[in-house]
């Protein structure tokens, strides 16, 4: 009886070590490295509209750049390896109607509820942005901004120690600096001396459409006339009517609005005589030829606002992530700025806190002064806490602009990562 | 200018028709006005899209969609406030923001959601270029007034619409059922904003954003030409049509979207009944 007794404990003993040894193994497995899942993770904040096309795919992009790192051990911080971890926050501040208000009440939420280390992407209207770098410096949050108004430089310079927090990562500038030069060129070969400038009725792309119509008045070219258009108008017969009566050869559009495809459909059928050469976000992304048609597409130049964002046969790194972008989510990137300098900043971010040591603010923010990175878009270095374009990206960040030619983006300009000339577009011939 | 003008104007008439006639008879304020014609738009696209089906059966399923949508929400939501005017405008706008963010947080967002036009290319009217699509919209409108004053003054159905918009007591007691008739009038309304989107959307693309400016372009458009008048929507969407155009074409296009609110805010404080509206003006003798 005691002998079966002491067999039956034993045999219970067996299967119960067999179970724990079981478990142990699977949980094992199954966990990622104990010291890594002990240390608490640096919170990068994503405060942005995010239902606006632009920003859902940098939040993806962003995520996908914190998977790479966290792939790779994290970031080494205090001797310890630290996962980054994303917080994010639909302000809602790029649809229309949304007061800044509301944005920046979403911003600070983020700040008080999730307590992220620093902020990448930020808000999407360039009038959240200005509004929002009082509270960058409240909450003391290093940041790295997408939006573009050149009032943030002024902002920036009016105080720079009180808005030392804010860095960004392009400057409308740069665009109308690539504009002049792609106007130049179509001045050059094709005699364009007349054009009708049609912008969005936001800072940014005003900003754009006032700097390039300077230029053109100071460089020969004929302004026919400039238009601004509330986000969401849905009819620009006026302005394409001024423009064909004018004789404009080019028209100028600068827009992130939905609404804008409806401009190159009715510049399309009005057969204006013009072609676009400038932003519209629809007709920026891989599926626009199908979406709108190939003939309304043909012929049209636009200008994305940063490498990476379109593949680039000559600049690797930029078809990289474009391709890593599709793997990971399933699809094409579709719009022409914020996901690759999103991708980007993550990695600028995550060096600086290596390099930092620390996440005390004036030491990240000495590091990303300093920062020197190989990215997506470019050579990203700051001056002034903006980022450098120029044309060549092994020297710099760059934007790029293509032609819509037999329904695939070619890219045109800078030289650098040029794969074909502007074409002047057969109907004009 | 005329040319645009014009299309313009049957554009608003179109947005606003379902608008008008739903309040016309039943008295409701169907402030889900916008999200249906978002909602109608992007049934086409999926049925169109996604679920392959031939374009005429996508524009009768996305349809005959809103306009039970439309009746259901009546029936459900709407026959338990009437006559409590203000929950009717509320709930109505709440069931139209909830269509809009539900659709936004789905994630319709982006340029891709596109109807194409029912005849692609263009031609020249009186020496402007204009899509053939506009011309549709153009000649449907037209069409579509055209049915809808047959319908209410030559059918049994539209007359007992007419009897119920006229008193609705009276009409029941000769046997007219106000609260079926209000709620197909909700049906009708809802179909009308419906195929209006199917229409006017493959001018650009879809955009969850739409359905806001929707309902502000009808109300606008309804308050100038009077609520429940149908001959008052014409006029109103012609005159604000060629307001926008002009402003655009002469002042500025950045006010084109200010003109309408203007107008409406002009119209409210000379004629608040609007021009052709008499439920105000009936509301202040009583």
């Amino acid at each position: 009886m005691n002998i079966n007794s002491e067999k039956r404990r034993s045999g219970m003993r067996n299967r119960m070590m067999f179970t724990v040894a079981v478990f142990l193994f699977g949980f094992l497995a199954v966990s990622p490295p104990i010291a890594f899942s002990a240390e608490k993770p640096i919170v990068i904040g994503v405060p942005s509209s995010l239902k606006m096309l632009e920003s859902a795919e940098a939040l993806n992009a962003i995520i996908m750049a914190t998977e790479e790192i966290n792939a790779k051990g994290g970031v080494k911080l205090g001797g310890a390896q630290r996962p980054l971890k994303v917080a994010s926050i639909d302000t809602r501040g790029g649809e229309p109607g949304v007061p800044i208000s509301d944005a920046l009440l979403a911003i600070e939420k983020l700040f008080l509820e999730q307590k992220p280390d620093a902020v990448v992407l930020g808000p999407f209207r360039s009038e959240v942005l200005l509004a929002a770098m009082d509270l960058y410096e409240k909450y003391k949050m290093v940041s790295i901004n997408v939006a573009m108004t050149p009032k943030f430089i002024e902002k920036y310079s009016s105080d720079p120690a009180k808005y030392k927090y804010c860095f960004r990562m392009l400057n409308a500038k740069y665009v109308v600096g690539y504009l002049m030069k792609t106007m130049a060129k179509l001045n050059k070969d094709y005699g364009f001396n007349k054009v009708y400038i049609v912008v969005q009725d936001v800072l940014w792309a005003t900003a754009i459409g006032n700097g390039m119509k300077g230029w053109f008045e100071k460089n020969g070219w004929q302004v026919a006339g400039m238009d601004a258009y509330p986000t969401g108008a849905s009819d620009f017969s006026s302005s394409l009517l001024k423009a064909q009566q004018s004789g404009a050869q080019v028209i100028m559009p600068i827009f992130d609005m939905a609404s804008s495809g409806t401009l190159a459909l009715q510049w399309k059928d009005m057969r204006v005589p013009a072609v676009p050469v400038g932003f519209i976000s629809p007709l920026m992304g891989s599926k626009a030829a199908e979406t709108f048609g190939n003939d309304v597409v043909e012929g049209v130049v636009n200008i994305a606002f940063q490498a990476g964002n379109v593949p680039l046969a000559k600049y690797p790194p930029a078809t990289d992530f474009y391709n890593a972008y599709k793997k990971r989510w399933g699809q094409e990137l579709q719009a022409g700025h914020m996901p690759s300098e999103a991708y980007d900043s993550v990695f600028v971010m995550a060096n600086a806190i290596e390099k930092a040591d620390s996440l005390d603010p004036d030491k990240l923010i000495k590091a990303i002064e300093e920062a020197d990175y190989k990215g997506s878009i470019g050579r990203i270095r700051f001056k002034d806490h903006e980022i450098v374009f120029g044309e060549d990206p092994a020297e710099n960040a760059i934007l790029v602009i293509y032609q819509w030619k037999n329904g695939k983006r070619v890219p045109v300009f800078p030289e650098s990562v040029a794969e074909g000339p502007i074409d002047k577009p057969k109907w004009m011939k | 200018m005329l040319v645009y003008g014009f299309i313009n104007s049957i554009i608003l008439a179109l947005i606003a028709l379902g608008f008008s006639m739903t309040f016309g008879i039943s008295r409701v304020a169907n402030f889900a006005h916008g999200s249906f014609y978002v909602l109608g738009g992007l049934l086409t696209w999926f049925f169109l899209r996604k679920a392959g089906l031939p374009y005429v059966i996508s524009v009768i399923a996305a349809v005959v969609i809103v306009g039970i949508l439309g009746a259901a929400m009546y029936r459900f939501l709407l026959v338990r406030l009437r006559g409590l005017e203000l929950a009717e405008v509320i709930s109505t706008f709440a069931l139209g923001l909830i269509i809009l963010e539900l659709m936004r947080s789905m994630g319709i967002m982006g340029f891709q959601y596109r109807i194409p036009p029912f005849v692609p290319g263009s031609v020249s009217v009186f020496g402007t270029y204009v899509g053939i699509q506009r011309l549709i919209i153009v000649g449907a409108g037209l069409f579509l007034l055209v049915i809808i004053y047959l319908f209410v003054h030559h059918t049994r159905l539209g007359l007992a619409f007419r009897g119920v918009a006229q008193d609705d007591h009276t009409a029941f007691t000769v046997g007219i059922n106000p609260d079926r008739i209000s709620m197909l009038s909700l049906m009708v309304g809802s179909m009308l904003v419906s195929l209006a989107a199917i229409l006017i959307l493959p001018l650009g693309t879809i955009s969850v954003d739409d359905g806001y400016d929707i309902l502000l372009k009808s109300l606008a458009v309804c308050i100038i030409g009077g609520l429940e008048s149908t001959f008052g929507v014409l006029v109103a969407a012609f005159i604000l049509g060629y307001a926008e155009v002009l402003t655009s074409m002469y002042i500025s296009s950045s006010l084109s979207m200010v003109v309408p609110l203007l107008c409406m805010l002009v119209i409210l404080l000379i004629k608040p009944s609007g021009l052709f509206g008499k439920y105000k003006e009936l509301e202040e003798r009583i």
